[in-house]
């Protein structure tokens, strides 16, 4: 089978489509087709936001997933704020930030501007790492500013880089022309961020899923969804799963439903992620996932066809993520290089035995969560491929082809 | 206090894990493990020396978050 790559399908809305309304058949939505789906901007004091926010327990949808009402109370108003929306998609596999991006790109701004107005500013940037998102915001912006005569001035900056950089903290660094790397000091951007000012930065989505929040009330957006986390969420689903591509699913639904009959190893979480056996009872929302061990990070499932090696797959990526360390961390530099060399060994049967204690080496021992993501990764995938990993150790290889299902491109700087 | 590493600084010189015995130790490329971050009021000054002699400028002592 050839694995299903994202962004050669349109988007598609399992049950309600509302961030994906009137663009999942891949059509973008202008600003005069937006405005007659999503409606005019509806502004919110901050204590409105705030209470809406928490009212729907809505959750950052980059990768930490914190909560964006705990996130608001913490950025001080005032016109120096600043609002950054982080549309940097890195993670090969994922590509909801630009489906929303380059299709319904109003929505993420309607976002960002209820949230300035609401503290106050009229500070907007927009980070994104590929062309075809700042293309398509720049052309709304500049919509916007001639129909609606909008007064905030939004600007896009459009930065190619690498995995490491979609982190907020590093895409803040680039902003200010800087290498878009992590900064080694831990400083939350709510107090001093965007050139020492409070910024408030969150994921693409999460702009857009205020933006519906706001436009349908905190009654009618919940009507959708797990009680624990409301409304609905997007997801790139790969490889051997019934619809591979961008969805937009209402929280919990169980994860079977998302990824089909089929038996291989799921990889939850994209390259930062966990890997399992089998979706088993596990239902699709971020706290209950979280409350599993698993992160569901910035939103991708993937499952490896049985056609492939999947020890292979893994070496692939664990390679591509000991490239991507900024090598600004000793540990990290040499502890992931070491574990993707390790793999390397398995896959042609030779034994590594510095891999587990290697992989233990990176737990919390760098300036982003580039480390442990990899130990994760890497570790889960050598425990539920355990048979796999034997295989290759008695007869040097498993006989099937690599596949390269997970791609280890940059699929951002193209 | 609670120690902080900055990775980014960090060059593995270990003297931090020689001065600091009770927090850390270093691996085999001298980079520290912490066993805790807290810092024992009886250890204070072993952490200011390790700070202090830290060639990369990589350690900090920062104040305990309040409970």
């Amino acid at each position: 089978m050839t694995p299903a790559l994202p962004d050669t399908v349109a988007p598609v809305a399992f049950g309600s489509a509302r961030l994906l309304a009137g663009v999942s058949g891949g059509v973008s939505n202008e600003l005069v087709r937006h405005r007659s789906v999503h409606g005019p901007p509806r502004p919110r004091d901050l204590a409105t936001l705030v209470s809406e926010a928490a009212a729907v327990r809505l959750l950052g949808r980059g990768g930490a997933g914190f909560p964006v009402a705990t996130k608001l109370v913490a950025t001080p108003p005032g016109e120096r704020t600043e609002v950054v929306v982080n549309g940097s998609e890195s993670e090969p596999l994922s590509r909801k930030d630009r489906t929303l991006m380059v299709l319904t790109p109003h929505l993420v701004l309607d976002g960002a501007v209820t949230v300035a107005r609401a503290l106050g500013t009229r500070r907007v940037t927009v980070a994104v790492h590929d062309r075809e998102s700042a293309v398509s915001l720049r052309n709304a912006v500049a919509d916007r500013q001639r129909v609606e005569d909008e007064p905030e001035q939004i600007r896009v900056r459009h930065q190619p880089a690498r995995f490491v950089s979609g982190e907020i903290r590093a895409v803040l660094e680039g902003l200010e022309g800087r290498p878009a790397v992590p900064p080694g000091r831990r400083a939350l951007p709510s107090q001093r961020g965007l050139r020492g000012a409070p910024t408030f930065a969150s994921n693409a989505e999460t702009f857009a899923q205020l933006a519906l929040l706001v436009s349908l009330g905190v009654a009618r957006y919940a009507e959708v969804g797990a009680p624990e986390e409301p409304g609905t969420t997007l997801l790139t689903l790969a490889g051997d799963v019934a619809h591979g591509g961008v969805v937009e699913v209402p929280t919990g639904l169980p994860l079977t439903a998302l990824t089909g009959a089929g038996a291989g190893p799921l990889l939850v979480g994209g390259y930062h992620g966990r890997w399992l056996d089998a979706p088993g009872d596990l239902v699709l929302s971020r706290p209950s996932l979280r409350e599993r061990g698993l992160p569901l990070n910035a939103g991708v499932v993937a499952r490896l066809p049985a056609g492939t090696c999947c020890l292979a797959e893994v070496v692939a990526v664990s390679t591509w993520l000991a490239d991507q360390s900024a090598g600004q961390c000793g540990p990290c530099l040499f502890g992931v290089a070491a574990v993707a060399r390790g793999v390397v060994d398995l896959l042609h049967g030779r034994a590594a035995p510095q891999v587990a204690h290697r992989l233990a080496g990176l737990a919390g021992r760098g300036a982003c969560a580039h480390p442990d993501g990899t130990a994760a990764f890497v570790g889960t995938a050598l425990t539920v491929l355990a048979d796999e990993v034997d295989l290759h150790q008695r007869r040097g290889a498993c006989g099937r082809p690599y596949l390269g299902v997970l791609p280890v491109r940059d699929g951002s700087s193209r | 206090m609670k120690i902080e590493i900055d990775w980014t600084r960090c060059d593995g010189h270990g003297l931090c894990s020689l001065l600091l015995a009770e927090n850390l130790t270093a691996d085999a490329a001298g980079f520290p493990l912490i066993h805790t971050t807290e810092v024992a009021p009886s250890v204070t000054r072993h952490a200011r020396r390790a700070v202090a002699s830290c060639p990369a400028l990589a350690l900090r002592l920062e104040p305990s978050r309040p409970h």
